[in-house]
């Protein structure tokens, strides 16, 4: 294969991870929550087609196309959630909606 | 033969379950009928299997067998019967007398409303005392044995709004539950070396201590059973049921079953022959007692009671000694005058509606003769006057004795004084009841039923137990005449040094005579001439009142401290430890939750951030064990 | 000899250079995606980095992957999160304002020691068989190879992911739905 080796892209993923990562930690918008999310998602999905690559296996692909069809479902339902709670005016700052607890 | 023993077995138990399920759908009298008539078809089976026995060459009976019962390796346990001389004699007495008394009861528990529970009570008993006879081998005598105890219990307690007649069959069941559990220890050893319950069992070669145990658990059953020291406590009480069931119970049929159990396993007890010679001074020893206390009660039911205690002790000597006939024999001459002696009593305190004292019941003779004459007529036989059946039976036992050794003549003894003392008591009790003029309390409570002393199913029974008490002894005559051993030597031979020589014998009847006739007269000059004043001797006379102190000692040794035991328990260990600890174990989890509860923050980036850090220590152990 | 070489050490470079841009390209959008204080800038921020992600997936020969990234991901999540946040209306927050807080202090570390971690954990455990890559065929990632793995080894795994889908519209049905009484 061309270009760098698989390490790279692995690199490559684990930062993009640690980023959302460090956005669903630090930010309370629920949005951006969701945002940081689909970072995560993504570099999961690099990291599964880097390996695919690698072993010339498919089957990655496939998973990948399966991720991207779960966080596209995952989505939908979180905004679903963020635009009933804005109906009921109330704020959306995941700091204050913290009425689930024990 | 095998044909009457299953129709004897079986025809009360279908007489109980029938009144059984048909319930309040039958009426009280209906009810009544089906127990009488099973047992009286029970009665039919036992002459069959009788006669069955004797047309057979050598008469020694057969086994009957229904099926496997239980089976685990090479220990095996049949369903069976045993129908040979002594099963047949037991069942004849059973049968005959158990059914003259369930007569009696129609009359003398109609209006009682929950009459039916009492006919299904009292057919399970015939079915389980002609079980406990029949039973041909170990296990089925221990399966009678058992259910005679839980009829028992339930017959004594079958008034149970009075709490004593509650406190009475539960001391009866417990008393029992003692001697069943020795039994079934030393039918637990039996296993253990022969493999086997069968009667042949008992003659294999066991070493002298095994034997030992065995007949020593074995006679703590007979003991328990059948009243004798120091598990006797208990049948005093027993008065508390209905008088039929004192007649059938406690006098006829279940006290004897230890007789009848020591004369069926006498291989085992010839074995261990000390054991034996214990079960003989047990029933020396208890005759004595009994008789003594006999002489202060006041109630008329307790006085037969210790009279029954007092018999069965003459028995018990009769086969501790070797002389299973005489014992055996003593057993149906017993059946016959004691049953006689309780139904009459049931007649007097039926017709003086429900008294007992006999303080009360001067005069009574002379309202009540026919009752008057069939008491006397048991009073006789009870004593050994003949031509009545007593003499013929009690004699041979005393006499047996002599030839055993130095405690033969200790034995003898006692069964003079024995017999003196019966004398006494049962002329104490005649004398201050029947004769004379009606007392006050006679006059104002008697009431007679349609002209008569009681209905005919009373008077019937009576009557024929009355005839029955008189020539019942005329079947053996020891030693000119003994076809009643005779019958038994195949299955219960007597021992050579229980058979006394006819001079022995002669003497000793003309003897035992004397002292029972001494013991009348002096009952007539204290009670009926008051001649004789009884010497004041007040610690003695509170020793008999309170039957020896038997049951205050069993009361310190034995409830006392299990009282003790059961408080300190509750008190240290069940309200701490158990009913606590449950409490705070709930409390524990409730704080646990409360605990755990507070992680739950509802702020959404905590979560997350514990996630994160978990997968981050996660991967570092990952790492570090890569 | 040499030509091929040379072709193929061109063709290297090209690869490393456009590489080296998807790959800035990504992570400055990925910062930018959670730094912006306005969630619409955060969003478009995304279009970016999702449009890099399928460069380097066009580098790995996942041709299909790429276009379905552009299109399902690009082209309809974030649509979607485009038209939530219009909805939602206007707000801004400032994430790092106040200074670093304790909790943002713990975020970093975490997430910090997390990416070390895995970076680690996959170029030293794993080292010895990322070696070679092996050589993949020619239609290796074009639609009628991913159709036929879809509609053969992982048939499962399509009809699964159709339910999820439609499970998770349902969902986004009821819960976008208006309830019976006024919003409390």
């Amino acid at each position: 294969m061309n270009g760098p080796a698989t390490t790279w892209y692995l690199a490559l993923a684990a930062f993009l991870f640690g980023i959302g990562a460090l956005g669903v930690l630090v930010r309370r918008n629920p949005l951006i929550v969701l945002l940081s999310l689909e970072l995560m998602l993504n570099g999961g999905n690099l990291a599964l087609i880097a390996f695919s690559r690698h072993f010339a296996n498919g089957s990655g692909q496939i998973f990948g196309l399966a991720v991207m069809a779960v966080a596209a479902a995952e989505v939908c339902v979180g905004l679903g959630l963020v635009v009933a709670i804005n109906r009921r005016n109330l704020a959306l700052d995941v700091d204050r909606l913290s009425e689930l607890r024990g | 033969m095998t044909y009457g023993s299953w129709i004897c077995l079986l025809s009360p138990f279908v007489a109980a379950v029938l009144i059984m399920f048909g319930g309040t759908n039958l009426s009280r009298r209906v009810a009544a009928w089906i127990a009488t008539t099973g047992v009286f078809v029970a009665f039919g089976g036992a002459i069959w299997a009788f006669l069955g026995v004797h047309a057979q060459p050598g008469q020694v009976g057969e086994y009957t067998r229904a099926w496997t019962w239980l089976q685990s390796g090479s220990f095996s346990v049949n369903l069976e019967l045993l129908v040979d001389p002594l099963s047949t004699v037991m069942m004849l007495i059973v049968a005959g007398v158990g059914g003259l008394i369930v007569l009696y009861s129609i009359g003398y528990m109609d209006g009682d409303p929950e009459e039916r529970r009492y006919f299904a009570y009292i057919a399970f008993f015939v079915f389980s005392m002609l079980m406990l006879v029949e039973g041909g081998n170990l296990l089925m005598l221990l399966v009678g044995w058992g259910l005679v105890g839980l009829s028992s219990y339930l017959l004594i307690g079958f008034w149970h709004e009075k709490p004593s007649a509650i406190q009475a069959a539960k001391k009866a069941f417990v008393m029992n539950a003692f001697g069943d559990a020795t039994m079934a220890l030393a039918l637990f050893i039996l296993i253990f070396h022969t493999q086997s319950l069968s009667f042949g069992a008992l003659s294999a070669p066991l070493s002298g201590s095994t034997a030992n145990w065995i007949a020593l658990g074995l006679l703590g059953g007979a003991a328990a059973k059948s009243a004798q020291i120091p598990l006797h406590t208990w049948l005093p009480d027993a008065m508390e049921g209905p008088t039929p069931v004192s007649a059938l119970i406690h006098a006829a049929t279940m006290v004897t079953a230890g007789v009848y159990l020591i004369a069926r396993t006498h291989a085992i007890f010839e074995q261990a022959r000390t054991i034996e010679l214990i079960a003989a001074g047990i029933g020396a020893l208890t005759l004595l007692v009994a008789g003594f206390i006999a002489l202060v009660q006041t109630d008329i039911k307790r006085v037969i009671a210790y009279s029954t205690m007092s018999q069965i002790g003459y028995m018990f000597l009769a086969v501790g000694v070797g002389g299973y006939a005489n014992g055996m024999f003593h057993l149906m001459t017993h059946a016959f005058f004691k049953a006689l002696l309780f139904m009459t009593a049931g007649l007097a305190i039926h017709a003086l509606a429900g008294e007992q004292d006999i303080r009360n019941m001067r005069g009574l003779g002379k309202v009540m003769p026919f009752t008057k004459w069939c008491f006397l007529a048991g009073a006789l036989a009870l004593v050994g006057i003949p031509p009545f059946s007593g003499f013929f039976s009690k004699d041979p036992i005393i006499a047996s004795t002599l030839n055993i050794g130095w405690y033969g003549y200790v034995f003898y003894a006692c069964g003079l004084i024995g017999a003196f003392l019966t004398g006494l008591y049962t002329f104490r009790l005649w004398f201050l009841v029947f004769p004379g003029e009606p007392s006050p309390f006679v006059r104002e409570h008697y009431h007679d039923h349609h002209g008569r002393e009681g209905a005919w199913t009373m008077l019937v029974p009576v009557g024929v137990l009355a005839v029955l008490a008189t020539v019942g002894g005329w079947i053996q005559w020891a030693p000119h005449w003994e076809p009643f051993t005779k019958w038994l030597e195949p299955v219960a031979p007597t021992l050579a040094a229980a058979v006394p020589t006819s001079t022995q014998e002669t003497v000793t009847s003309i003897l035992t005579v004397l002292v029972g006739a001494a013991g009348i007269a002096l009952a007539w000059a204290i009670y009926a001439e008051k001649r004789v004043e009884i010497p004041a001797m007040p610690a003695a006379q509170r020793l008999l009142e309170n039957k020896f102190y038997f049951d205050e000692l069993y009361d310190r040794i034995f409830y006392a401290p299990a009282a003790a035991i059961a408080n300190s328990l509750r008190t240290e260990i069940e309200e701490p430890v158990i009913l606590q600890g449950g409490t705070d174990l709930g409390q524990t989890a409730l704080d646990a939750g409360g605990a755990v509860r507070r992680i739950q923050t509802g702020v959404l980036r905590t979560y997350v951030f514990f996630l994160a850090a978990g997968a981050a220590v996660l991967v570092l152990a990952f790492l570090i064990a890569k | 000899m040499n030509s091929l070489v040379l072709a193929s050490t061109a063709g290297n470079i090209v690869v490393w250079i456009v590489w080296i841009v998807a790959g800035f390209a990504c992570l400055a959008s990925a910062v930018a995606v959670i730094s912006f204080s306005n969630p619409f800038y955060s969003a478009l921020a995304l279009i970016g980095n999702l449009a890099s992600l399928a460069v380097l997936y066009l580098l790995l020969s996942a041709e299909f992957v790429a276009a379905a990234q552009v299109l399902v991901y690009a082209g309809a999540v974030v649509v979607m999160f485009l038209f939530v946040i219009a909805y939602v209306g206007p707000r801004r927050e400032e994430p790092w304002s106040g200074g670093p807080s304790w909790k943002a202090l713990g975020a970093v570390l975490a997430a910090g020691a997390l990416l070390v971690e895995i970076v680690l954990a996959v170029s030293l455990a794993a080292g010895g068989s990322l070696g070679h890559d092996h050589t993949a065929g020619a239609n290796f990632g074009s639609p009628a190879y991913i159709g036929q793995l879809f509609l053969t080894d992982h048939l499962l795994a399509f009809e699964i992911t159709s339910i999820v889908l439609l499970i998770a519209a349902v969902g986004g049905v009821i819960l976008g739905s208006h309830t019976k009484k006024a919003a409390a």
